[in-house]
């Protein structure tokens, strides 16, 4: 096989349970609900959706930091090395969870959030070569991972605060691929950035994968990075995949009605598109148990009726929340190219 | 509608005094959408707390002159400011929930502003209709007197519980049920002028069910419908000019297209002026007129957005411009903050 799949993830749902004032469960939040993906060796998959809708969720059961309800996440043997007892990630014993972290860094949205403000960045970096006891040439090692993100050895006794939020986020990174992982986790990397910063991050990211040969699974919510960055990708909305598509296919040719509108919602300067807007809220991703209230409900909302009335006479196509909680069956568009919609 | 000629404030701080603004000239006309854009520590917030003198106690105005409506407000006084500041000018900031009071239901704290802004109209309001101003005081004594008495009785029946006969601790349980009752019911009685003139400002931002919404804590609300209660809030005091401090930054693509559409709908509705501060260029690519491109405390650019995207001319907006991905897989080019020196 060439194209090998580092990750298969297959049919995984995490519910989280709602309970009521006697604790039992009265409703499930699907944060994620039935999604397979493949991620492929050296390239770069893109996670998109809303807030709420399941990516970050996603993120955490990948590294197992949460566990699934139900399905399952298969390792390559890159991963494994043939020395893993199983090539499930829910079947690993402790000790191998912990050979298995290592092959796979992460990257947060908020970078001074994720890194300890008492620590220097020395500290900072060798801390997951000591968690996992690659102690010898620290310092070299450490060095090392730092001069990957373009930072130096006048760095390395500073705290967090003396840098910039660009610096900040390069930190991370050199952290995260102090361990030399296989794959690199990136939830929103660059949101908390100005444009001018987080074009020196994303060229430093691709530059990393070049070098590396490295993987990234990409979550954002900013279609412009995402067709930027990513080779393949998955548009989430409520906890579902509904499309999934390589970049150029996705953006040239969206299927999904969602899809459809968020492409437009992203600004493209000059060239004229027409714009659909999402009218509406959110829905609730609360699924009760109670069969009678179970089912979203389709109807157009008072709300949406509101903005409907505000701008049916100007030229704005537009598609209402509610239409979007009909779900399709997951169908084969064209090649390689998945949507929910109706056959 | 706001003219501001040569504006420079200055921040004192242990290091020294930074120049925030540098001299900053801009004019807003009537009924435009101005956008200013700049990164982060450009100066654009302090601008719009320059102009409502907002400042921090570090900061202080050091020269220029603001004009607003032909008035020279530069140095007006604390009276006529709080006049101005939610009366002649509406502000919405970037983060609604920690902008709006989290203990204060929508109804009270849009009140407030109407109250202090909209006195003459309310009483017009209850004398045209017959009803009363406010709610009713009666039966309410002031906070720290109705605290006393609820903390009095509690303490009685906490005591006469101790001391075994339970009878006597009725009466005093009966007080503290009556006094959450009414003020369960006061709540929920919207018939005064001031709750018709809340209903009618929520109304407007295309809000569904107002009252229901009026006696909502903004934690019970969407964060679009919170920044909705922002803007209504903003608009409560017949402002005349808005400004809006990342009005959409805490916000996903799809809410942020609504509100942008909102807050054109409004601005067109009412010929108001609209100063849209943001670190977007997208955003203000979608809404804006005119735009002033600010960096280190000055404007370097200033034109209409067809201008300004399709020709830049200042080699800061070009890099800025430049830094955005825009489809293809071409290195972005990373404008050297060098160049310009550092903020």
């Amino acid at each position: 096989m060439i194209k090998e799949h580092i990750l298969q993830i297959k049919n995984l749902r995490k519910h989280f349970p709602v309970k009521n004032v006697w604790g039992t469960d009265i409703a499930l939040v699907k944060a994620l609900d039935g999604v397979n993906l493949n991620i492929e060796v050296g390239k770069t998959f893109g996670i998109v959706g809303e807030s709420g809708c399941g990516k970050t969720t996603l993120m955490r059961t990948l590294l197992r930091l949460v566990e699934p309800t139900s399905g399952s996440v298969e390792l390559s043997e890159e991963i494994t090395g043939n020395e893993f007892t199983s090539n499930k990630l829910e079947e690993l014993t402790s000790e191998e969870l912990r050979r298995f972290r290592r092959q796979i860094g992460v990257v947060f949205q908020d970078p001074m959030g994720a890194l300890n403000p008492r620590m220097i960045i020395k500290d900072i970096v060798s801390e997951p070569l000591i968690i996992h006891g690659k102690t010898d040439n620290m310092h070299v090692r450490v060095l090392e991972s730092l001069n990957n993100v373009g930072l130096g050895e006048e760095h390395l006794y500073r705290y967090p605060h003396e840098f910039s939020g660009g610096q900040r986020q390069r930190i991370v990174i050199a952290r995260a691929l102090a361990l030399e992982p296989k794959i690199l986790v990136l939830d929103e990397p660059t949101s908390a950035l100005d444009v001018s910063v987080q074009a020196q991050i994303l060229n430093l990211l691709n530059d990393l994968q070049v070098k590396f040969n490295l993987t990234y699974v990409f979550i954002s919510h900013d279609l412009s990075v995402i067709e930027y960055m990513c080779d393949r990708l998955v548009v989430m909305y409520l906890g579902k995949v509904v499309e999934e598509a390589d970049t150029e296919e996705l953006f040239s040719n969206p299927q999904h009605p969602y899809t459809k509108a968020l492409l437009s919602a992203t600004p493209n300067f000059g060239k004229s598109t027409k714009r659909i807007m999402i009218l509406g809220d959110v829905p609730s991703p609360i699924t009760y148990l109670d069969e009678s209230k179970a089912r979203l409900a389709t109807e157009i909302t008072e709300q949406e009726r509101l903005e409907i009335d505000a701008i049916k006479d100007k030229d704005i196509d537009y598609i209402v929340r509610s239409s979007l909680n009909k779900v399709h069956p997951l169908i084969e568009v064209s090649e390689k190219h998945y949507a929910r919609v109706k056959s | 509608m706001l003219e501001i000629k040569d504006l420079k404030t200055n921040f004192n701080t242990y290091d020294g005094v930074v120049k925030a603004l540098d001299g900053v000239n801009l004019k807003i006309k009537d009924g435009e959408i101005f956008g200013l854009v700049g990164e982060t520590g450009s100066g654009k917030s302090v601008t719009c707390y320059s102009v409502l003198r907002l400042l921090p106690k570090t900061g202080e105005i050091v020269g220029g002159s603001i004009v607003l409506n032909g008035e020279d407000i530069t140095n007006a006084s604390e009276k006529r400011l709080r006049e101005i500041r939610g009366g002649e000018v509406g502000i919405i900031f970037q983060d609604p929930l920690s902008a709006l009071n989290p203990v204060m239901t929508v109804n009270e704290q849009i009140g407030e502003i109407l109250v202090l802004h909209q006195d003459k109209e309310i009483k017009e309001l209850a004398s045209e209709k017959g009803i009363p101003t406010s709610k009713s005081k009666k039966w309410k004594a002031s906070p720290g007197i109705e605290f006393t008495i609820i903390a009095l009785c509690i303490s009685f029946v906490s005591l006469f519980v101790m001391l075994g006969q339970y009878s006597f601790g009725l009466p005093f349980l009966f007080v503290i049920i009556m006094m959450f009752l009414r003020d369960y019911f006061q709540r929920n009685n919207l018939a005064s002028a001031l709750d018709l003139m809340v209903i009618y400002a929520l109304s407007r931002v295309k809000l569904p069910n107002p009252a229901q919404i009026a006696n909502s804590y903004p934690h019970e609300l969407s964060g679009g419908m919170q920044q909705r209660v922002m803007i209504a809030m903003a608009l409560a005091g017949k402002a005349k000019m808005l400004i809006a401090d990342e009005p959409t930054t805490a916000l996903d693509v799809t809410i942020q297209a609504q509100i942008l559409q909102l807050i054109k709908d409004i601005q067109k509705e009412e010929n108001m002026s609209v100063l849209l501060i943001t670190h977007d260029l997208g955003v203000v690519a979608e809404t804006c007129e005119r735009v002033a491109v600010m960096y280190k405390g000055k404007i370097v650019e200033e034109n209409t957005v067809n201008n300004i995207f399709k020709n830049p001319q200042h080699p800061y907006t070009k890099a800025l411009l430049d830094a955005i991905p825009k489809g293809g897989k071409e290195r972005l080019k990373v404008p050297d903050v060098g160049e310009y020196g550092s903020i």
